[in-house]
């Protein structure tokens, strides 16, 4: 009686360690999507979805990072409600706000590029704070680069017409950037 | 909400990366013409695919309702002049003519979501991206799935926690801060405890993948969604 055998190939302990980080970001993201802080008087409430771009960025670095971002897409675009206010599809991805949602994979891109200057992550306690810095900034300012082009090709607007809608939401990020500097000299994720 | 539900319509049994092909060829079609016939041809389509979906154009509506009301604020928008005539016609025309263009790709878009379960979108991506990026993309998806719910709860947790200590007096930045350096710090844990589990489970990169077909019925949507997304090539004839 003849058995037939195939060849396993196991992915390696790295791999797996980075890939677990990436799809436990990708929920977190989701996750952070729901969830907002309410702001006194007629201010729109502060929605912590941005911190899955930073920390997907910080912690992962561009390749790991930005397949963490790619999958929270994928899961939006097939059908689970992950993106802002329970949306999910093509569709919404193809409206006025989708390149924001493109710009979060971007944006964890350019900050794990910033922060790691390689493929593989390296330890977040060998990193600058400024750099940390500045990869965080440059995350928030790629976000409005694909975004606010994406939202004046889809609804007809001038450039600067669809760039000073957002701009309040601009100032907005910057400060969620100041809060993730805040954690990131708070030392939280220097021991990663 | 729209979300994916049982049903036995034509378009609940057609293989996802048909499904998949058509939106995408739609898309490409409605950004390439956007002109007034093909416009109206591409929202009766859209139509017709919500009603072979048994889906009302009306709960879809309702479901995209923030998306269709930002789409409805932008003719709106780009026709105010800061002097006069103060509102102009021309670029608020261009402008609805634009965000037409995306009513018929949110209309197939719930029908794909309503008829097609994740795993399936899964198995596509899978097999559409070749070795193992699609590997990992697929297993992602589903992991991402599974865990969404849970680690949402975790967030939730730290959330009401934060509030039961009075966290409400504290200032908006200082709430933040604790909320995402707690949930990350619960994720983190989670990631851990997965990672130790796939290692253990002996994760490979040659799994059996889960089964799809093309189906006879596949081959006609197929042919559409390949003429949809060719369509912006007549204009070179």
């Amino acid at each position: 009686m003849s058995q037939q055998h195939e060849s396993v190939e196991l992915v390696g302990d790295e791999t797996v360690r980075h890939f677990t980080t990436a799809v436990l970001i990708a929920a977190l993201t989701a996750a952070l999507s729901y969830v907002s802080i309410p702001l006194p008087g007629a201010l729109p409430p502060f929605s912590l979805q941005h911190f899955g771009m930073f920390f997907a960025g910080l912690l992962l670095g561009p390749l790991w990072g930005g397949l963490a971002l790619s999958l929270y897409l994928l899961v939006g675009l097939a059908g689970v409600p992950v993106f802002s206010n329970g949306g999910a599809g093509l569709g919404y991805f193809l409206g006025p706000t989708g390149g924001f949602l493109l710009g979060f994979l971007v944006g964890a891109v350019v900050a794990g590029a910033i922060v790691h200057r390689r493929v593989e992550p390296r330890s977040l306690s060998s990193v600058s704070t400024a750099i940390q810095v500045a990869g965080l900034l440059a995350a928030v300012v790629a976000v409005y680069v694909v975004g606010v082009p994406w939202m004046a090709a889809v609804t007809g607007l001038s450039l600067g017409r669809a760039g000073a809608t957002m701009a309040p939401y601009f100032a907005v990020d910057v400060v969620k950037a100041g809060v993730a500097v805040a954690i990131v000299r708070g030392g939280s994720l220097a021991g990663r | 909400m729209l979300s994916y539900r049982p049903g036995d319509t034509v378009v609940h049994r057609l293989d996802p990366r048909s499904k998949l092909l058509v939106q995408f060829g739609l898309a490409v079609a409605v950004v390439a013409h956007s002109t007034a016939p093909w416009l109206v041809g591409a929202t009766l389509f859209s139509l017709l695919v919500l009603a072979a979906a048994r889906l009302s154009p009306l709960a879809v509506c309702r479901s995209y309702r923030i998306v269709l009301a930002v789409l409805a604020f932008a003719p709106l928008i780009a026709g105010v002049a800061l002097g006069p005539p103060w509102f102009r016609v021309e670029p608020a025309l261009r402008s609805a003519r634009l965000v037409a263009r995306v009513v018929p790709v949110l209309f197939v878009s719930a029908a794909y979501l309503t008829t097609t379960p994740v795993r399936e979108t899964r198995a596509a991506v899978q097999r559409l991206v070749p070795g193992k990026p699609g590997q990992l993309l697929g297993v992602g998806m589903a992991l991402v799935v599974r865990l969404f719910p849970v680690v949402l709860g975790d967030v939730r947790e730290v959330r009401d926690a934060m509030l039961a200590r009075g966290g409400q007096r504290r200032p908006a930045w200082v709430r933040a801060r604790l909320l995402a350096v707690r949930s990350l710090d619960r994720t983190l844990a989670r990631s851990d405890r997965l990672s130790a589990a796939l290692r253990a489970r002996c994760f490979a990169w040659n799994p059996t993948l889960p089964p799809l077909s093309f189906e006879r019925r596949d081959y006609p949507v197929l042919a559409v969604g390949i003429a949809l997304a060719l369509s912006p090539a007549t204009a070179l004839l």
